[in-house]
């Protein structure tokens, strides 16, 4: 399994392996993902493969994402301590940092298979960038297993957090 | 302590709720990396309260340190997962509350008839599940410093990582 970009676009683009509208009536366009290999499209980010499950249930999610051209430091205490609150706060059925490059932090994505976004009022990434609340139709998103803990690192410098093994460690 | 419960023998791969609720395995869990696995009495003792206070001094360290820590009980997965969240642990409990694991891994605590819990063992495994180091927590003192779980992940570490010896000029 490789790491999966995500981007939202207006329609479904070509060569997406999972995409789903947002918003209720699909007014705020769409959430598309690809392979990580494939060619990169403009403004993806780099999220936890196991967040993508094109035979996903719709839910409610926490869209945290950057300004255009603004970023963080993946090791910025601000994003460190986020990823501490997601460890110790309640538990969620989907949960990826994004990443673009090496070491750059441009937001995160915390979602929850319920018909109320309660769960994510206290979204810790929130604090970072800006998010939306936004509903999130079926075809795009998962579970992602409760990460371990207690890590907060990426395993490979590229790679988007919780994703959780070095690549020597995969079956 | 059960005689299988020793440094060089593997640990049995089980599965058990975790404080959320969804069935974990201990393989899983450990993903390829060292792991202290810490079975403990319940959350009403006041040894495993002060023993977790230690554990929580060593998260600190293990979240970059590429290491996971599990602790199991035979308390209820809404039992772990609260007081898991009193304490402020970042890692993973596992709920053995049909005590099925307690009776295959031989740690029933048979002196304590009313909750029937794990002796409290801690063991360091390596990321195949060989037991590296096991400790018979019965008495508190038996219990390992954080200093000894830090020399148990550094032996780990060292052998498991090719790149421990860092390529430098």
């Amino acid at each position: 399994m490789s790491p999966c970009w995500v981007a939202r676009c207006s329609t479904r683009p070509r060569g997406a392996i999972a995409s789903a509208t947002l918003g209720d009536d699909g007014s705020d366009g769409m959430l598309a993902a690809w392979q990580a290999d494939d060619e990169r499209q403009p403004g993806a980010v780099k999220i936890d493969p196991r967040c993508i499950d094109a035979d996903g249930d719709a839910a409610w999610a926490s869209l945290v994402l950057a300004p255009r051209g603004t970023w963080l430091l993946f090791d910025d205490v601000a994003v460190s301590h986020a990823i501490r609150s997601v460890l110790a706060g309640p538990p969620v059925d989907v949960v990826s940092t994004f990443v673009t490059g090496d070491d750059r932090f441009v937001g995160a994505i915390t979602a929850v298979h319920d018909d109320e976004p309660t769960r994510l009022r206290d979204d810790p990434f929130a604090a970072i960038f800006p998010t939306c609340l936004v509903r999130v139709g079926p075809g795009l998103l998962g579970r992602t297993p409760t990460p371990v803990g207690p890590m907060t690192q990426r395993y490979g410098a590229a790679n988007p957090w919780p994703w959780d093994r070095f690549p020597e460690a995969r079956a | 302590m059960n005689a299988d419960l020793v440094p060089g023998r593997h640990l049995p791969d089980f599965r058990l709720p975790d404080h959320v609720g969804n069935q974990r395995s201990l393989s899983d869990l450990a993903g390829g990396d060292p792991m202290l696995l810490h079975f403990y009495r319940g959350w009403w003792c006041p040894k495993e309260q002060a023993y977790f206070r230690k554990l929580l001094q060593l998260q600190d360290e293990a979240e970059v340190a590429y290491t996971r820590f599990v602790s199991v009980s035979v308390d209820t997965p809404e039992e772990s997962a609260a007081f898991r969240a009193g304490l402020g642990a970042r890692w993973t409990f596992l709920s053995d509350h049909e005590r099925r694991c307690v009776h295959e891994l031989g740690l029933l605590e048979t002196t304590d008839r009313s909750h029937n819990p794990f002796v409290p063992t801690v063991l360091v495994l390596e990321p195949d599940l060989r037991i590296h180091a096991a400790f018979n927590g019965y008495w508190f003192w038996g219990r390992p410093t954080n200093e000894e779980l830090r020399q148990a992940f550094r032996t780990i570490t060292r052998s498991i990582r090719p790149d421990w010896e860092v390529p430098a000029r």
